[in-house]
């Protein structure tokens, strides 16, 4: 039973900063209609900067800043330069493009991890571990999921009741009649992409924490699976990026932890499953559990 | 954001062929050419051509199912692992570090292109029922899903280290190293890389050609209608899903044969080889050769299969190349991930129709000025 | 016996009611128009009859087959062809390539004696093609087979759209709006080329369309449509003159101008 548990919590935390990737994922489609598949590479940059200055003599809270700002000005570099230009063009352009821009930061910073395949990061949890009762789990995890449910909360609540945040629903929710209203769709874009450049250096920051703590190549694999937590909500839906993120870390972590009693579908299992649970969702709901069939007019 | 597939943006190949003797010229010349190259350079070259011709076959594959049928598919990797596997596991003889079943080559080879197949008839009910990104991450799952099975499975792979590929042969005709000393044909040597040049050759025209031919008939029309108006093309009377499960059929079995191609040509196979950037490799190329063009995806393979090696080979006069490792500089393998990845990102903004668009507008300038999209 | 025999279809998307137990039938070698105001289900039925739209109850028969039980390119075989309101062509393609879309569902050659040319297939190949000019020709498009459709102007995109659907060999012709867009020069063409499909050709013709003179003048049957229901069905005469045809359309006396 407290295997159990401590897998649920550790399932949730890895869950949460899935969610918070996904939620980046999924802002940007709304609010831009752009499959974002450079989405690893603002990981790898927020985590990278992370790493980096960590071990140096700055305080972690710098390194942290200094990622996140990193990510996000990557981000919007991205949309200025790339999805601008490309507005009008069909979706799987975009996305394509967007590859592109992947492979050439994720080849950079690859080479930059360099023969060691391995940054060491000095995060302020480090192995602690906490004690609930029976349960045991890290810090880390502990960490992972408040600070990235605080900014799942952080967002839907900005979303509600700031200015831009409403204008970014109306942008999603009907693109020209917002541009009708006055809403800049150019700064909404804009602002949608520095924030899941945020948000993905934040979840970066959790990611190269635990369970081996170090920012190596095989990150950027971790960070893929937002996209099936995307998907598995529905590419349109915020709700869904959360649901999905929770489900495919849950799912991740119960295989990884029963992974003993499970030999006969291979090691390493738990790396398929996102994708597994996804084809199954997707044969029964193709558009996601929350998102919308696109009705055709003919 | 418009539904239209940047294929579209793809002019259609002329039904009215204009200029075709000149067309048809070049192609010859190129043939020619192809023909020749065992007499003009030496094994190095030939060995990068072997990996160009093999990773053109996967392409052609991947440019149908992308270009022609437009679907997005980033599991090209998953099938071209199925041909790889498949030919080395039927022909292998079997021993105690790997398993096999020691089939002759031909039927090997054959055998893993059919299976290839066969494993893309079976995803495609699944393909059928996913639209645009849906898809496309959906096929990234049967990559992960194709790793893992590797990974699982030291019988097949040979553990770790990988396995080495059977040498191909036809009846008594060996395409393997001579163990008898090296012989010679009109005063050049002729030797493995010789022999299955040829051999590529032949199987890599074939393709080509089966393909384009496709491309202007009937089941090219039915893709690009399903590409473009998904809806019509099934009202205007083409069976929408069984069309798609073609295009997942041929695509795959092409890149099982490009995979078997790619087996035989490096001689030995590990399976991190065949993971997802293997896919970005596949998309790199069809897009950068123009996306739905025959010979688009051939120009394009051989590019960005050719650079690393190329690269490698002048890594001491290029700027910027470190040409061993510790060196100053960049690798050549990571200059070359730079240049494919930058390549697809500039040809998306100004040029989407790839070096197929670059090659059209070269042929059109001493006409009057088209007017712009 | 009828070409088209719509029996009580009703369709709902999204809780709203889009077709409400429609039924009325097209006569063989008549052209039979479909009007009413904008959202009265008129494209609805269209989709319904072309197999896009599964309806919530009803049929329709087409040479005794109920055409609701069919995927679409199974509805195009039977002989159902149609045009469609926002254009669908292949812009990139040339107007010959478009047309010989329609050829489809009537060529047997499989693949591979397509790829490699044997001559069979490239026999029948040029027979198609031959059809195709044509039908080109009948419609007006006898030079412009090797044009870009996308470069042609609004009119004859249409003109290709009515070509492709008779390329399909139909023995039923749905025209989407054939006239929508059209000042009075081209929808008399229009006008003309449509008595001249169920005259020359023979084929029923059902029409949707929003220009009463083209509805009024060749129409041989109007069936009229409001809110899903079915609320007049009878000749132009009789339905320039029913008063719940002027209540849809204009509104009752007494009723603020809109």
């Amino acid at each position: 039973m407290t295997l159990f548990a401590q897998l649920v919590i550790g399932g949730l935390s890895l869950g949460s900063v899935y969610a918070l990737l996904a939620l980046g994922f999924v802002v940007i489609y709304k609010s831009s209609g752009v499959v974002n598949f450079a989405h690893p590479a603002l990981l790898m940059i927020g985590a990278y900067v992370i790493a980096r200055l960590s071990a140096g003599a700055l305080p972690f809270a710098v390194a942290l800043l200094a990622g996140v700002v990193a990510a996000g000005v990557a981000a919007l570099v991205a949309e200025r330069l790339l999805v601008r230009r490309m507005s009008g063009r069909s979706v799987i352009a975009v996305t394509i493009a967007t590859l592109g821009v992947d492979v050439i930061v994720e080849t950079e910073i690859v080479r930059r991890i360099g023969i060691d395949a391995y940054v060491p990061t000095h995060d302020p949890w480090g192995d602690r571990l906490v004690h609930l009762g029976a349960v045991v789990v890290p810090q880390s995890r502990i960490a992972a999921l408040l600070v990235c449910a605080g900014f799942i909360a952080g967002f839907l609540l900005w979303q509600r009741r700031s200015r831009w945040g409403v204008a970014m629903r109306a942008v999603a929710e009907d693109a020209p009649t917002a541009g009708l209203m006055g809403v800049r769709r150019g700064t909404v874009s804009a602002l949608a992409w520095t924030l899941a450049g945020v948000l993905a250096a934040v979840a970066g920051l959790f990611i190269i924490a635990f369970p081996s703590p170090g920012l190596q190549p095989m990150t950027a694999s971790v960070a893929l699976r937002a996209f099936p937590a995307a998907i598995i909500g529905g590419l349109d839906s915020v709700a869904g990026a959360i649901v999905g993120g929770a489900v495919v870390g849950l799912a991740e972590v119960l295989a990884q932890g029963y992974a003993s009693n499970l030999t006969f579908l291979g090691t390493g299992f738990a790396g398929v499953l996102p994708y597994l649970v996804m084809v199954l969702v997707l044969l029964v709901r193709p558009s996601g559990l929350f998102g919308v069939r696109e009705l055709h007019r003919v | 954001m418009t539904a239209d597939h940047p294929a579209a943006d793809v002019p259609a190949p002329d039904a009215k062929r204009r200029r075709p003797r000149a067309a048809a010229t070049a192609r010859l010349a190129l043939l020619g050419l192809g023909l020749a190259v065992p007499f003009l350079a030496d094994a190095f070259w030939l060995q990068i051509g072997l990996f160009a011709m093999a990773a053109a076959v996967a392409a052609l594959g991947m440019t149908l199912l992308l270009g022609q049928a437009g679907q997005l598919s980033l599991g090209h990797s998953f099938f071209v692992a199925v041909g790889a596997y498949g030919y080395t596991f039927l022909a292998a003889p079997g021993d105690r570090l790997a398993g096999g079943l020691g089939l002759p080559p031909v039927v090997a080879a054959v055998l893993a292109v059919v299976l290839a197949g066969a494993a893309g008839v079976l995803f495609s009910p699944i393909a059928a029922r996913l639209r645009g990104v849906y898809l496309g991450i959906a096929t990234l799952g049967l990559v992960f899903l194709g790793q893992h099975v590797l990974a699982n499975a030291p019988r097949l792979t040979g553990g770790d280290n990988g396995r080495s590929v059977p040498a191909f042969a036809v009846g008594g005709l060996s395409f393997g190293s001579d163990p008898g000393g090296p012989q010679y044909l009109l005063n050049v040597l002729w030797g493995r890389e010789q022999k299955l040049w040829y051999l590529f050759l032949v199987v890599t025209v074939a393709a080509y050609g089966y393909l384009r031919s496709l491309i202007r008939a009937r089941p090219g029309r039915a893709w690009r209608a399903i590409r473009d108006r998904e809806l019509m093309a099934g009202i205007i009377g083409v069976p929408v899903t069984r069309y798609k499960a073609y295009a997942f059929l041929l695509s795959s079995m092409y890149a099982g044969l490009g995979g078997v191609l790619f087996a035989i040509a490096f001689r030995r196979i590990v399976p991190e080889t065949f993971g997802v950037s293997l896919s970005i490799e596949y998309l790199a190329m069809v897009v950068i050769g123009g996306l739905g063009v025959a010979g688009g995806a051939v120009a394009g393979a051989t590019f960005v299969a050719g650079l690393p090696s190329v690269l490698e080979r002048y890594a001491g006069v290029l700027p910027g190349l470190s040409s061993s490792a510790g060196a100053p500089g960049v690798s050549p393998a990571v200059a070359a991930r730079f240049t494919y990845g930058a390549a697809v990102v500039v040809l998306l903004l100004f040029e989407p129709a790839g070096l197929a668009g670059l090659a059209r507008r070269l042929r059109r300038r001493p006409r009057a000025r088209r007017p712009g999209p | 016996m009828t070409a088209l025999d719509v029996r009580d279809v009703s369709a709902h998307f999204a809780g709203v009611v889009a077709l409400d137990g429609v039924s009325f039938s097209v006569s063989p070698g008549s052209i039979h128009a479909l009007i009413g105001p904008n959202g009265a289900g008129k494209s609805t039925l269209f989709n319904v009859v072309s197999g896009v739209y599964r309806p919530r109850s009803g049929s329709v028969l087409f040479r005794d087959v109920d055409l609701t039980r069919l995927a679409s390119y199974r509805i195009a075989a039977l002989g159902v062809a149609r045009t469609f309101q926002n254009i669908a062509l292949i812009p990139t393609e040339t107007v010959e390539e478009n047309l010989m879309l329609g050829r489809h569902h009537l060529t047997r050659s499989g693949f591979s004696p397509a790829a490699l040319r044997l001559p069979n297939a490239r026999r029948q190949a040029a027979r198609h093609r031959a059809r195709v000019r044509d039908v080109a020709d009948f419609v007006g498009l006898g030079g412009k087979l090797t044009a870009s459709a996308g470069a042609l102007s609004y009119g004859d995109q249409k003109r290709v759209e009515i070509a492709r659907a008779l390329c399909v060999e139909p023995r039923l012709l749905l025209l989407d709006e054939p006239a929508a867009g059209m000042n009075s020069r081209e929808t008399a063409v229009t006008a003309a080329l449509i008595r001249a499909i169920r005259d020359g050709l023979g084929i029923p013709v059902l029409l949707v369309e929003h220009d009463m003179g083209l509805v009024m003048g060749i129409a041989d049957r109007v069936t009229v449509l409001d809110f899903g229901r079915l609320i007049a069905d009878g000749t132009p005469a009789q339905i320039q003159s029913d008063p719940a045809v002027q209540q849809a359309y204009l509104g009752t006396e007494g009723e603020d101008a809109a």
